[in-house]
């Protein structure tokens, strides 16, 4: 399941990549755009293409993509039910490991970007919430839809939630977690977070 | 005075036979005559899949709950959910249509969220998953495979 979701979730995951049509979006799509294009002109900055350069490269996508994503609702979102019986500490440490985990499962695959473009579909808009819906189109020509779930922080449209073919990602996390959470206990969820960033190399 | 005894007791029958009847189609036909107990809380899904009036609703695998009415708003599927007074649903739930099998009946599923905020009766599961259409993406491959 993880597997065959890694390639659209990677394109998403760099929100992607490619010009879209100006067109009179409003204000999350606006942002989302905003993230994207900025995180284009990094891959596009021939400075950075050295690969000598590629840690400091994935860096920067790794901050463009920080101040767009709310880490802590994510997190929250995922571990579900879980979230409340947890310190403020371990909530400190998941959600780093969280966001450790998800860059490194999708951030590597920043240098296979070949190509796609952006299409900016609409949004939906529902006071502090909101879904920007985005087609991605890929080098082979294959058309893959992506929602951004997002939500309204003081003047920022923060992404909370990517639902890719309709698949989301929270959901898929969430009942990952559930399942190792009813098995095992937190201390063993953590344990396997942590074994999983040290085993794929940044 | 004697026929009279014979009438009534054959009246009283039939009126009886007649309740047990409504009461069994009633039940048989899951509908819900002096207004359904619980509460309504509905999910707005971009396919409902083949959803009928009367699916499960099911959290954890247990059914707590029923399709009420599935309508189309906006040319969405906005599908309104029955579920007892017992069972609550957090702001941060997601509601999914899943397929009991490969290509059985569809239900729904709600993953319970986190957050203390629950979902009031009347209110709104905000995110939702449609069902996965496997010919979309068995063609989506095969037209990515042509190019």
């Amino acid at each position: 399941m993880n597997r065959n979701f890694l390639f659209p979730m990677v394109s998403a995951f760099l929100l992607i990549l490619g010009t879209g049509v100006p067109s009179m979006a409003g204000e999350p799509t606006e942002q989302i755009k905003q993230t994207t294009d900025k995180i284009l002109s990094i891959l596009a900055d021939p400075n950075l293409k050295n690969p000598a350069r590629a840690e400091e490269r994935k860096q920067s996508v790794r901050r463009t993509i920080d101040g767009r994503f709310d880490w802590e609702e994510l997190a929250r979102r995922s571990l579900a039910q879980y979230w409340a019986q947890r310190t403020p500490d371990e909530k400190e440490e998941f959600i780093q490991l969280y966001r450790e985990l998800l860059a490194r499962t999708y951030l590597n695959k920043v240098q296979d970007y070949s190509g796609e473009t952006v299409r900016y579909e609409g949004e939906n808009i529902e006071s502090d919430y909101a879904t920007v819906k985005v087609r991605i189109l890929t080098a082979k020509n294959t058309e893959i839809s992506v929602d951004y779930r997002v939500m309204k922080r003081r003047s920022n449209w923060l992404v909370y939630d990517i639902s890719i073919e309709g698949v989301s990602l929270v959901n898929n996390y969430r009942s990952q977690f559930n399942s190792i959470l009813q098995k095992s206990t937190y201390e063993e969820l953590v344990k396997k977070l942590k074994e999983k960033s040290l085993t794929e190399k940044p | 005075m004697r026929k009279f005894d014979i009438e009534l007791a054959v009246g009283v029958f039939l009126l009886v036979g007649i309740i047990c009847l409504g009461y069994l189609s009633i039940r048989l036909g899951k509908m819900e005559v002096f207004g359904s107990r619980g509460y309504d809380i509905q999910a707005v899904f971009i396919n409902s899949g083949g959803l009928k009036n009367g699916s499960d609703i099911v959290i954890a695998g247990v059914g707590v709950g029923r399709v009420k009415t599935i309508t189309l708003e906006n040319y969405q599927a906005q599908v309104v959910m029955n579920l007892p007074w017992d069972v609550k649903v957090q702001e941060d739930a997601i509601a999914l249509i899943r397929t009991k099998g490969l290509i059985g009946e569809k239900y729904i599923e709600i993953t319970p969220g986190g957050s203390d905020k629950l979902i009031p009766p009347g209110g709104k599961i905000r995110d939702t998953q449609p069902p996965v259409d496997l010919e979309e993406l068995i063609s989506k491959y095969i037209f990515g495979k042509i190019q």
